[in-house]
């Protein structure tokens, strides 16, 4: 116990004091054991363990972060990868395409209405599926199943589900009466094809937005719930009062994880539509892909997924504040 | 019925056939809503089950209610899947790549997890935060760089491009998920140790490995299912046939021109979801507290 609180106090000093204790081991060679007694530093042995780890992160992601910044003010191309600098042309060559505007928009549309349908939807299935009723771990393992199936997977079966000729749903929909027999052309209309990413969207994110706010609510204590669930005119007044100041931080996080994912992700939109019907369905991710890998142009790609950056800042920043507090408690 | 009931029951609670209406209705409110979400989530996958063992004449009869076998299950396009096109290898490869990134992760992972979770050094906690922080760093920001840097190494159109390349998501979230196991580990415990003469490492290897196996066990399961869910990488660095994933190869392979493949493609689906799934199912709860920070309790 002395031992233990001493660490605490003087964390440098105690790792000394244990590694002359451990010492009388039989002395192989001086130097070994001088480099084995440096390592029981706390200091030499948490910088040496963690070293890895950051030469990772920094030889591939810190690294080709900064080459990707040099690629945007460069002519960089797959085939002259070491290109002459062409100061801002770059972005002043995406400003001025049409495709490329469309897709910055379409990445916040995309991402923030599938967004605000997981909120909503959400929440009302967390409260459905944290009550107790029969068969409840069967239905959460079966809902869950959109986000276990790899993006590429999902996505190549929704634009099955959604084919001009076969679509399954087409034929469900006009044998139900909802449209005449052909049905809608899901993928080949601006407007439709818009929708159909936002529901393969929401489709993969909902479980996930749903399992972090069961986690978020159970969290607070049962009787709350209960009490707010008891009485429907209670019920909105505590909504207010109880459940919304506790849910909205942990919803929040949900949200922000999942905004990130959705608006970085180019899978659903490049196996759905491949930016299609005449590229009106581009997020910045998939175009990006498009000029950069597609074409070959690496420069003007780089600056158009560098697009991505400030709001994964701004994700970061929020994300790095929500931990402190959480530290805090 | 209700209007029996009233005539049955005790006129002292008039009110409760009104009241057994009213649980009626709500029960089956939240049976037909659970229901609605259940088939918006469950039926892309019934849809590729049915997909994958229908034959060609049922699947692509335009009069025939699709959503049934109208002639008998074959396993024909599977058999198909396996002996005509390179399934098998994007399965080895695929798994391959899963074990070379998880043996990557786990050697970088476990002793950065183990020096922020144990020891103070100045600048853990930044360090700590700074790695989770990278979780958020998207393959569409990196890609262009980083099929570069593959180049240049020589290991484009390889599968070991993805072996280099995956450790960078999966090293913040392992090395997170760790650093909470290895908090779990009672410090008496490797007070003990110490004091028998351990030395640090001798510590982690001795007590703190063998008592956060369950814990090591989730982040392998993790790691595994992120590579094979991986699929913007493996498109920009791959293009060789017999190097690709499984993802990759389904979703671009098996789709030639115009003709598409649907069955053998569903089955493809298929096959790689199950496990995923299946692993998935035991791990959730681990997974939801790895990616609130612990925060979620």
């Amino acid at each position: 116990m002395a031992r233990a609180s001493s660490e605490r106090v003087m964390p440098a000093e105690a790792g000394r004091e244990r590694a002359s204790a451990a010492a009388p081991v039989p002395i192989v060679s001086r130097i070994g054991g001088a480099v084995g007694q440096l390592f029981e530093h706390e200091w030499v042995f948490g910088y040496t363990m963690i070293a890895p780890a950051i030469l990772y992160i920094v030889l591939l992601v810190a690294y080709p972060f900064f080459v990707a910044l040099r690629f945007t003010v460069t002519s960089a191309s797959v085939s002259e990868p070491i290109a002459s600098f062409v100061g801002l042309r770059n972005f002043v060559d995406i400003w001025n395409d049409d495709i490329f505007r469309r897709a910055l928009i379409n990445t916040f549309v995309f991402t923030i209405s599938s967004q605000v349908i997981q909120a909503f939807l959400g929440t009302i299935l967390a409260f459905l599926l944290l009550r107790p009723f029969r068969g409840r771990r069967v239905v959460r393992a079966l809902f869950i199943i959109p986000f276990t199936v790899p993006v590429a997977i999902g996505a190549i079966t929704w634009s099955w589900m959604l084919n001009p000729q076969y679509s399954v749903l087409n034929w469900v929909g006009s044998h139900i009466g909802l449209f005449p027999a052909p049905g809608p052309n899901w993928l080949g209309e601006e407007q439709l094809a818009m929708i159909s990413v936002i529901v393969v969207n929401v489709w993969r994110g909902l479980p996930f937005t749903t399992i972090l706010l069961m986690a978020g609510i159970t969290a607070v204590p049962q009787e709350i719930i209960e009490a707010a669930a008891l009485d429907a005119a209670g019920f909105f007044r505590r909504w207010n009062d109880i459940i919304v100041p506790i849910i909205a931080p942990i919803l929040f996080i949900a949200l922000l994880f999942s905004f990130v994912s959705q608006f970085t992700d180019m899978t659903v939109v490049w196996l759905l539509t491949r930016g299609n019907p005449v590229n009106t369905t581009h997020v910045l991710a998939s175009y990006a892909f498009e000029v950069g890998i597609v074409s070959g142009d690496l420069g003007r790609g780089a600056a158009i997924s560098l697009f991505l950056f400030p709001v994964l800042l701004v994700a970061a920043i929020v994300m790095l504040r929500y931990l402190k507090s959480q530290q805090l408690d | 019925m209700a209007s029996t009931d009233l005539v049955v029951g005790d006129f002292a609670i008039e009110h409760a056939p009104g009241h057994r209406m009213r649980r009626f209705f709500s029960s089956a409110a939240f049976w037909l809503t659970i229901g609605a979400f259940l088939l918006f989530a469950v039926f892309p996958v019934y849809w590729m089950f049915v997909t994958t063992f229908k034959q060609i004449n049922d699947l692509y009869s335009l009069d025939e209610n699709p959503l049934i076998f109208n002639l008998a299950p074959t396993l024909e396009h599977v058999q198909f899947l396996w002996d005509q096109t390179r399934y098998p290898t994007w399965l080895v490869n695929t798994v391959e790549i899963g074990v070379f990134t998880v043996i990557i992760t786990l050697l970088v992972s476990i002793p950065a997890a183990y020096a922020l979770a144990r020891s103070r050094f100045p600048g853990s906690g930044t360090l700590g935060i700074g790695i989770f922080l990278t979780y958020l760093i998207p393959p569409t920001l990196l890609f262009l760089p980083l099929s570069q840097i593959v180049v240049g190494l020589g290991l484009i159109n390889t599968r070991w491009s993805l072996v280099l390349v995956y450790p960078t998501f999966t090293i913040p979230f392992c090395t997170w998920l760790l650093m909470g196991f290895f908090r779990g580990v009672p410090r008496e415990m490797t007070e003990a140790a110490r004091v028998d003469g351990c030395s640090r490492l001798g510590a982690l290897f001795r007590v703190v490995l063998p008592v956060s196996l369950p814990g090591i066990l989730t982040v392998v399961i993790f790691a595994f299912t992120l590579t094979m869910q991986e699929y913007v990488y493996a498109l920009t660095f791959v293009s060789e046939q017999t190097e690709k994933t499984v993802t990759l190869g389904v979703s671009a392979d098996l789709i030639r021109g115009d003709v598409f493949a649907w069955s053998s493609l569903m089955a493809g689906a298929l096959i790689i979801s199950v496990p995923v799934a299946i692993a998935y199912n035991f791990f959730l709860d681990t997974f939801v507290k790895g990616i609130t920070g612990g925060a979620v309790k």
